[in-house]
């Protein structure tokens, strides 16, 4: 790192008023205006190509004004033209100074955010695609000095939809405890798994599920999914100005529920001969009905709304009970004397006009849609702020802020509540103490951080890409089972993920070059006659270069007139197990991993499926980037995309990143089925598109290695329409000049990218936006740094990781006052 | 193994995902709406409907047969099997072939892109106001512009009973459009209930004020910013209440048209109940005067769709992957279109308008939210315009045009309606690109 340490020297002493300015949610309207900031960078950096008269690329900035509404597409090109250096030219001796850029690019972003105001608004560069645009070289530079210290506004941070569906289900569901012996099930706490189609669904009734005889998922079973919204794209998902409630969300929670509140009263909505002891002894007439059955008894939480709706009467000591219970499940806090007499109040009037039964249901909706049932404040409103406008979160927040780092309920026995009435959670060490204490107990599930690797490598998209018949079935597919192979194969990574984080070793590093593979060996009610082994995920983990060894022999089963079926059974048995051992050579272990009650709607709802686990040859695969789920989630309907996994790269390994591509760019490859993809790539070369495609292209290529469904391919030539197999690809401008070269095939590049102080640095900062909630800035050096120095030291722990995240001022301090001077603005 | 290929969960993020702030009213800007002085629009149509089919519109099965021109009568020529229950309406009828829509990005769908013509897709959020909100803020003014309803699978109506993919008020401001039957006729005809249901929905409107009212207490103490933000969750209250109280004003009005609710409402056999049950909610808010654009979104702008009830058994997303012209599936779809179309414009035939009836007055538009087929690349867009809509527009006639962007489709809208602009939703530079002419087609003005 001694480029940037050099670099650094310079820029502390150019360090000016925009420290301040670059603080998230911060404005410093006025500071610089256009003649003090643009005219001198333009003349002294670009006017020799981009004036009236040079106008290169038909681009002048002669005439460029202030920052409107007008020329704002403009003002936006300039933005992330300079923030990613992709102008002036590399090849220009003359280059602004790091500090110049980041001056230029607040300017731009802050007079955007005014001029757009009323016209759609513009939070660009809040958002996380954005977040690398502040260059990697000036957060892990040398330590700043007289940085005014980090905070995080003041906001409210709206939940997020698994968070909704896991609370909701605890008030429906049993309980499931943990079990050290077998840690991959579901258990109380976790995110409510998809099934095999991808449905994310709250069910109501499953514990007491007895059976059904047709096909009853379709027609018998209720359930929900949550009501609130999630952008759907690549990358990091959940920044809380991202999101508010919109009406038409909070109606369907006033929905959702009125029919949790009955169920919790009344259990299934389902006739009394849906309720036995023995499916087996259902009477005839019922088995054919769409329906499912119920065991005889209760299955689900005793709560305060089954007592009050299964005794008579009503009174207000009962209702308070009944308020509080659901005040605390729904924002996992007690309500304040007050919000207890505002619900008991709204209550009590429903149930005057419509009565018990429909009142109760009715009066009570309002909880569900309480501020804070639906967004978590950090306000920070009591607190005294420091001379930077800063107060730390405390009390109540506090223990919300590190309770939801981890969780989406409150945890039963939570010694973060029992810490904050003994008086025992006001500083940093006690925040420390916590967070230690969370993160050792394994029965505290942490959705959270599994979330944050679903949306770091992004591979639960992979079912969310829609692949084409024709190709997909050239390919080696099978269309009407990709999506529930791919569905299957994201919980097989959640469980592989969370293996790693349990032995908590680099932990970076062995995601990316792993060599073992979860993989589902079975499926449940498989049909044997239509092979229906090789339409899992399996089938995606093939090696068609791969010479084929009989590994079982079949045993001939002399024919008679009844056995044809058997007969057939057996050799397509054998043939499976051939397959499988052709596929996975190694030896396996059964593992759990969170899958969905319901498969397809016709097998009886499991709880969890029960996978494999084995290793495969580190030639073939190394990680979870050579994993068929990453490389799906990075293709597209037709074939490879080394545009998108070369851009994944560079954006969370390298912390870099490319600009939007211009609206009049018609980017398409040419449509030549006999050429491979990097022969139809040659497109990106043209010199308009390769400023962006070199950063991009040569580290995605090397993935060709796979096909689109991530299915190794043949090395031979003439199975390739006589195109040999060409993996190679190269690092260029990662910043590391130990990185950058030439590599032969994807192995060499992970490891490579593994190994890196930077990539592992770029890791760090990615954790920090998911915990944060927002795109880091320059103040927040000192604490990536920190964060990045605790990963390293504890061999890559992630533990130490979100400890030194969780116990930072970043993590810990709201800002209240935004427009609060600070010593150090002035100070440079 | 038949497998349903939904993927429910995923498109529901799809689906309201793509608002960018995501916290935008179920009845945008209304009261804004409301207030807005009443634009005359001299002989021009009083209301505007379009009808958008998902997985594209094959224009093989709208161009008539034997057809050799680029434009022409289309007396005297046989509709394509798939449209043929239109035959009747053929002189009211616009077939428009040639437009295109490169530019919005289909793939799936265009999504706003489609109505909206700019560039949409999967999880672009609307960069500008759609057609059909633009149009109703031209047209005489109705309580509730526009009104959107959505078809799906049972399933996915119940799990999705409000989605935002296609109408927009402006940018970022996504308009949700209505799937459950049953919930939209409590927000649009409950008022009027008698009864238990009455109670009910008095007690539940009493709630939401309470709500509305809780909401806004916990506005005090929010940042500026984080307030802005909660704001849009304590209007959307605002929004639902003021309707509830505007509704109850018109119950004269609601009453008279109100559908009639039966079984298909409350245990639909099929999803098709369902569909007729919300083509019937948005007949009747268009007769009631409730909404001046309605908004028929088959398949909710996205790329599955359901419709065992016409004996189909696929469903979902591999129905985009079948090729329409020819096929029975397809052609069943269409011709339930069409049946929908037709009951449209009997019902608006049979309810007076001034000295003819709200047909008279009307201008509906039949076309896709995905160009021709599915993973498009938007180079042909058929429309099908059905109704003269208060004479300013030419019918019984097909037009090819050649290259101009859907943009200038929704120019010549405007034009209709008596709001003229140049360009609609496309700046010089794009319009060059895309071969857009300033003003209207003319071919289509009567």
């Amino acid at each position: 790192m001694q480029i940037s340490r050099l670099i650094y020297c310079v820029a502390l002493l150019t360090f000016s008023a925009l420290a301040h300015a670059a603080q998230a949610g911060a404005s410093n309207v006025g500071a610089a205006d256009f003649q003090k900031t643009a005219r001198p960078f333009f003349a002294k950096y670009c006017m020799d190509c981009h004036d009236d008269e040079t106008k290169k690329g038909d681009v002048s900035l002669e005439g460029l004004a202030d920052v409107s509404a007008d020329n704002a597409s403009m003002w936006k090109r300039v933005w992330e033209q300079v923030a990613l250096k992709e102008m002036p030219p590399r090849k220009k001796a003359n280059q602004p100074k790091l500090m110049e850029r980041l001056e230029l690019s607040n300017w731009i972003t802050d007079g955007m955010t005014r001029a757009m105001k009323d016209k759609g608004g513009f939070s660009e560069h809040l958002r996380p695609s954005k977040a690398n645009h502040l260059d990697h070289d000036l957060l892990f530079g040398a330590a700043f000095k007289g940085l005014e210290p980090s905070s995080t506004p003041a906001r409210i941070w709206r939940i997020h939809p698994q968070e909704q569906l896991v609370r909701l289900n605890d008030l429906i569901s049993l309980k499931r405890k943990y079990d050290p012996e077998r840690p991959g099930l579901w258990t109380h706490g976790d995110q409510i798994p998809s099934n095999l189609e991808g449905e994310t669904k709250v069910y109501f009734g499953l514990d007491g599920y007895l059976g059904s005889f047709n096909d009853a998922y379709n027609f018998g079973v209720g359930g929900f999914q949550s009501n609130l919204s999630l952008v759907r794209d690549h990358g990091l998902r959940n920044y809380p100005f991202l999101y508010s409630v919109n009406s038409s969300e909070a109606l369907q929670i006033a929905g959702t529920a009125e029919k949790v509140l009955r169920f919790m009263a009344y259990g299934p909505a389902a006739e009394p001969y849906q309720f036995a002891d023995d499916i087996n002894k259902i009477p005839g007439q019922y088995r054919n009905l769409n329906i499912i059955f119920y065991k005889k008894g209760i299955y689900r939480p005793l709560t305060p709304v089954y007592d009050l709706m299964n005794t008579p009467g009503v009174s207000d000591e009962r209702l308070k009970t009944v308020i509080n219970f659901l005040f605390e499940s729904l924002t996992l806090r007690p309500p304040s004397k007050a919000e207890t007499a505002t619900y008991l109040d709204i209550a009590s009037k429903s149930i005057k006009e419509l009565g018990k039964e429909d009142g109760v249901f009715v009066g009570l909706l309002p909880i569900f849609l309480d501020r804070d049932a639906l967004f978590r404040p950090e306000l920070c409103e009591n607190g005294k702020p420091d001379k930077y406008g800063r107060v730390m979160l405390q009390g109540q927040e506090l223990v919300l802020a590190i309770n939801a780092a981890f969780s989406y309920i409150r945890p039963k026995n939570d010694h973060l509540w029992t810490a904050l009435s003994e008086g025992k959670l006001k500083t940093r060490e006690d925040v420390k103490r916590e967070v230690a204490r969370i993160l050792s107990d394994e029965n505290i599930r942490k959705p959270r951080v599994l979330q944050f690797f679903r949306e770091y490598f992004d591979y639960d998209r992979a079912p969310g890409i829609c692949k084409d018949r024709k190709t997909l079935e050239r390919d080696g597919g099978h269309f009407d089972t990709i999506y529930a192979s791919m569905n299957s194969m994201v919980a097989n990574t959640d469980g592989l993920i969370e293996l790693i984080l349990r032995d908590d070793k680099n932990v970076l590093q062995e995601i990316l070059t792993t060599d073992r593979v979860i993989y589902q060996p079975y499926t449940s009610g498989a049909n044997f006659r239509d092979g229906i082994l090789f339409k899992t995920d399996i089938a995606y983990f093939m090696n068609r270069g791969k010479r084929f060894v009989e590994f079982k022999k079949y045993e001939a089963i002399a024919p008679t007139k009844d056995n044809k079926l058997v007969i057939e059974r057996a050799q397509r048995e054998v043939y499976d197990q051939n397959m499988l051992h052709h596929i996975f050579p190694n030896p396996a272990q059964p593992i759990y991993v969170r899958q969905s009650p319901f498969d397809q709607g016709r097998f009886p709802p499991a709880i969890n499926a029960l996978k494999a686990i084995t290793t495969v040859d580190t030639r073939e695969r190394l990680g979870i980037l050579t994993h068929p789920v990453w490389l799906v989630a990075h293709s597209d309907a037709m074939d490879n995309h080394a545009i998108s996994r070369g851009r994944w790269i560079r954006e969370r390994l390298l912390g870099d990143a490319v600009p939007d591509i211009p609206i009049t760019v018609d980017a398409k490859l040419p449509d030549e089925p006999r050429s491979t993809m990097r022969q139809r790539m040659r497109v990106t070369r043209a010199p308009e598109c390769w400023r962006c495609h070199q950063k991009m292209d040569p580290l995605g290529l090397p993935f060709e290695k796979y096909n689109q469904l991530g299915i190794l391919l043949d090395t031979n030539p003439s199975n390739n329409w006589g195109h040999p197999v060409d993996t190679t690809g190269e690092i260029i401008l990662s910043g590391d000049p130990a990185l950058d070269g030439p590599v032969k095939d994807p192995a060499e590049m992970i490891r490579k990218l593994a190994a890196s102080e930077r990539v592992n640095q770029v890791f760090v900062r990615h954790a920090f936006r998911f915990w944060m909630g927002r795109n880091e800035t320059i103040n927040d050096a000192p604490i990536l740094q920190d964060a990045y120095q605790a990963y390293r030291d504890n061999n890559g722990s992630m533990k130490a990781l979100l400890t030194s995240l969780l116990t930072s001022d970043a993590f810990l301090y709201r800002k209240v006052k935004p427009e609060v001077p600070t010593s150090s603005t002035a100070k440079k | 193994m038949q497998r349903r290929i939904s993927r429910r969960e995923m498109l529901r993020e799809t689906a309201v995902g793509v608002g960018a702030l995501l916290g935008t009213s179920l009845l945008p800007k209304m009261a804004q709406a409301a207030d807005k002085p009443v634009v005359q629009t001299a002989g021009g149509p009083k209301r505007v409907i379009f009808f958008l089919q998902n997985h594209g519109f094959d224009p093989l099965t709208c161009i008539p047969k034997d057809l050799n021109r680029e434009s022409c009568a289309l007396d005297g020529l046989p509709l394509e099997k798939p449209m043929q229950a239109l035959e009747p309406y053929k002189n009211r009828m616009h077939i428009i072939t040639g437009l295109h829509g490169r530019h919005t990005n289909p793939g799936h769908s265009a999504y706003f892109g489609a109505l909206g013509a700019y560039r949409g897709g999967t999880g672009v959020p609307p960069s500008a106001a759609t057609i059909d909100y633009v149009l109703s803020r031209s047209l005489p003014q109705t309580i509730l512009p526009p009104l959107c309803i959505g078809m799906e699978s049972l399933d996915s109506m119940r799990a999705r009973p409000t989605l935002a993919t296609l109408s927009a008020s402006g940018p970022n401001q996504p308009i949700f459009m209505h799937c459950d039957p049953n919930m939209l006729y409590q927000m649009l005809f409950g008022s009027i209930a008698e009864g238990a249901v009455k109670q009910h929905y008095e007690a539940r409107s009493n709630v939401m004020l309470e709500v509305e009212r809780v909401a806004q207490l916990k506005t005090k103490g929010l940042p500026p910013s984080e307030g802005e933000r909660y704001a849009r969750y304590v209007t959307g209250f605002r929004d639902i209440n003021g309707l509830n109280e505007k509704l109850s004003g018109i119950s004269a009005q609601l009453k008279k048209f109100a559908p009639k609710l039966d079984d298909r409402y409350s245990n639909p056999k099929f999803e098709t109940d369902w569909h007729d049950a919300l083509l019937e909610i948005g007949i009747a808010a268009l007769q009631a005067n409730l909404t001046n654009v309605l908004t028929i979104a088959s398949g909710c702008g996205e790329y599955f769709g359901s419709w065992k009830g016409l004996g189909i058994s696929d469903s979902g997303h591999g129905l985009g992957h079948i090729d329409q012209p020819g096929n029975l599936i397809w052609t069943k779809i269409r011709h339930y279109n069409c049946e929908m179309l037709i009951k449209l414009m009997k019902a608006l035939e049979a309810t007076p308008e001034g000295t003819g009836s709200m047909m008279d007055n009307t201008l509906i538009v039949y076309s896709s939210n995905n160009a021709e087929k599915q993973h498009s690349e938007g180079a042909t867009w058929p429309f099908v315009l059905l109704g003269n809509g208060g004479g300013r527009f030419k019918t019984g006639q097909y037009t090819n045009i050649k290259e101009r962007p859907i943009n200038d489709l929704y120019t010549t809208f405007l034009h209709g309606v008596g709001t003229p602009v140049d360009r609609f939703n496309i700046d010089k530079t794009l319009a060059n690109i895309n071969h857009s002419k300033l003003g209207p087609i003319e071919e289509l003005l009567a």
